[in-house]
């Protein structure tokens, strides 16, 4: 369904997006993951037919993305982020005219329309203004909008961004619902939606591809790392001491709470559980503890991982994770 | 050029149902109310050589509105778009830049000669209530209304260009009535210089000067060079705005 080779976008002087390649299937829900300004959109706008890459090739329902614009436009179903829409339309007339642009027409579309609106629950709200719709409404109506046509393949990008805790449980069932009918290519910076929705996952940082699995054998993979989570009350370069223990990755201080303690995330190699050395060590050294929590990884940490292997992980804003 | 019909119905949807139409077209029907005013008081004063057409559209009141028209039409255009981030929506769509252009662009020709609609009627009733007495010589109408729709299309293309550069209204309105403004001054410019320079040079200004064009129009006079000038220009920008538009495809 989708098939990108060695794909590059720059812009003035940026590099969006750095060489990436991948294939998509016909019926896959592949998410698309990593940290704001990751590459994600620029991607996605690419295989949209929005704008064209740099240099490399990528084929949509197999038509080329740049020289059969209009083929690949007409299979696409695109919801751009923020969801963008004429705020002085109403929701029905605006799915109308979204409807004719794509290609339907008389009762083949009435009937299509009001489908969608069932399907993406905005039925009570077609003859609204869309202006006057909360954020929830406007990406739904946008997500009817990229259904309309019956596109091949819907292209979302962060389809749940904004939306409360019901309505994103009402889109991801959406989603899978639509699983049998099309392929779905979606953004994400929440993981917990990608282990939730998707077949497989695509993790991009700073436009590369990092990691292209299921979501099930990416956490295996990293199941390595478990996160030992310690709040200590002690005089001296703690996190030396603390790296000094065997299995330790790597440790990191959080900025902390109240002084005098001290809050620290240990990075541990697979299969040890070192809680019993780090309290031997605390009482060596007289310091309090107060807390020791052991983690297993996620999917965000195989993220925050892959992101750090990367090299920078400090340019990752936190709130994305 | 289906397409074209649906994004037309669109546009034409948008300028309706936004007071901006309405807002234009009450200030276009003071302004014109004025200059109809000015004329009538000149031909009231003495007998005079021209028509009430043309003493309506050489009137400083007609010039005034002419200016406001185009900037406030056209700044929408595009630059709303961009800013609200649906041109991404639109171009995502089946749709070529060419249908998009184009359909925006006649959508504010339509709104544009329905501002004219009423300054027609000023006439007709100035006819009918003078029994006869003020005439309205066909020449001199047919004139005016043909120059007032090309010098339109100019100008509004022009608005098109300066709205597909920005993403901001405000900046776009400027960008389109200074380039209309600069167009106009050259006829005002030989009005100040006068007979100071060389004929040869104000010949070849008034080839350009609206000024001229409406004068000789108003008159009665068809002159087929002020049509395929403003025509050709209209072209040359709408051709510019399709570049601008098209400018995210181009690949290096």
């Amino acid at each position: 369904m989708i098939d990108v080779q060695e794909l590059t976008k720059q812009y003035a002087g940026r590099t969006a997006v750095n060489n990436i390649s991948f294939q998509v299937e016909p019926g896959e829900i592949v998410g698309f993951l990593g940290p704001n300004g990751a590459g994600k959109s620029t991607t996605m706008r690419i295989l949209s037919g929005y704008m064209p890459a740099t240099s490399g090739r990528a084929n949509v329902a197999g038509f080329d993305v740049f020289h059969q614009s209009i083929q690949v436009r007409q299979s696409v179903g695109y919801m751009p982020e923020m969801a963008p829409l004429y705020t002085d339309m109403r929701v029905k007339e605006y799915l109308r005219f979204r409807a004719e642009l794509k290609g339907l027409s008389g009762m083949a579309m009435r009937r299509r329309i009001g489908e969608v609106m069932e399907l993406t629950g905005v039925t009570d709200m077609r003859k609204r203004l869309i202006g006057n719709l909360s954020k929830g409404y406007r990406q739904r109506v946008a997500l009817a909008d990229a259904l309309v046509h019956k596109p091949k393949l819907l292209i979302l990008d962060e389809p749940t961004n904004g939306l409360d805790p019901v309505q994103i449980r009402h889109v991801r069932d959406l989603l899978r619902s639509l699983k049998s009918k099309h392929t779905v290519l979606l953004s994400t910076h929440i993981l917990h939606e990608v282990e939730q929705t998707c077949d497989r996952v695509i993790m991009i940082h700073q436009g590369r591809i990092r990691a292209n699995d299921t979501p099930a054998n990416l956490t295996r993979q990293l199941r390595s790392t478990t996160l030992l989570h310690l709040e200590i009350d002690g005089i001296g370069n703690l996190v030396e001491r603390l790296s000094a223990i065997a299995a330790v990755r790597k440790t990191t201080e959080d900025p902390l709470l109240v002084h005098p303690w001290r809050r620290f995330t240990l990075r541990v190699e697979p299969d040890h559980d070192i809680r019993d050395e780090v309290m031997e060590l605390a009482m060596q050294q007289k310091w309090r503890i107060r807390e020791m929590h052991r983690q297993l990884p996620t999917l965000e940490d195989v993220f925050v991982e892959l992101s750090m292997n990367a090299g920078t992980p400090t340019d990752i804003p936190t709130h994305v994770l | 050029m289906r397409i074209f019909w649906i994004l037309l119905k669109k546009e034409l949807h948008s300028f309706f149902v936004s007071p901006v139409a309405y807002v234009v077209l009450a200030l276009v029907m003071v302004l014109n109310g004025f200059a109809f005013r000015a004329a009538l008081s000149v031909l009231e004063n003495a007998p005079s050589e021209g028509s009430i057409v043309s003493w309506t559209f050489h009137a400083m009141w007609f010039w005034l509105s002419y200016f406001f028209i185009f900037p406030l039409l056209t700044m929408r255009l595009f630059a709303e778009e961009k800013k609200m981030g649906t041109l991404e929506t639109l171009f995502t769509a089946p749709v070529r830049a060419w249908q998009v252009v184009g359909s925006k662009y006649l959508a504010a020709v339509i709104v544009y000669c329905v501002l004219w609609l009423p300054s027609l009627i000023n006439f007709k009733f100035a006819h009918w209530i003078s029994a006869g007495q003020v005439e309205l010589p066909s020449g001199a109408m047919g004139g005016a209304y043909l120059i007032l729709v090309v010098m339109g299309m100019f100008n509004l293309a022009i608005g098109c260009f300066a709205s597909s550069l920005t993403s901001n209204q405000i900046v776009a309105a400027i960008i389109s009535f200074t380039l209309s403004l600069l167009h106009f001054l050259l006829g005002i410019f030989i009005m100040v210089v006068g007979r100071k320079i060389s004929d040869t040079i104000v010949d070849i200004v008034n080839y350009f000067a609206a000024t001229e064009h409406i004068r000789i129009f108003t008159a009665g006079l068809i002159d087929s060079r002020p049509i395929f000038y403003y025509l050709s220009m209209a072209l040359l920008f709408l051709s510019f705005t399709h570049h601008v538009v098209e400018f995210r495809r181009w690949r290096p």
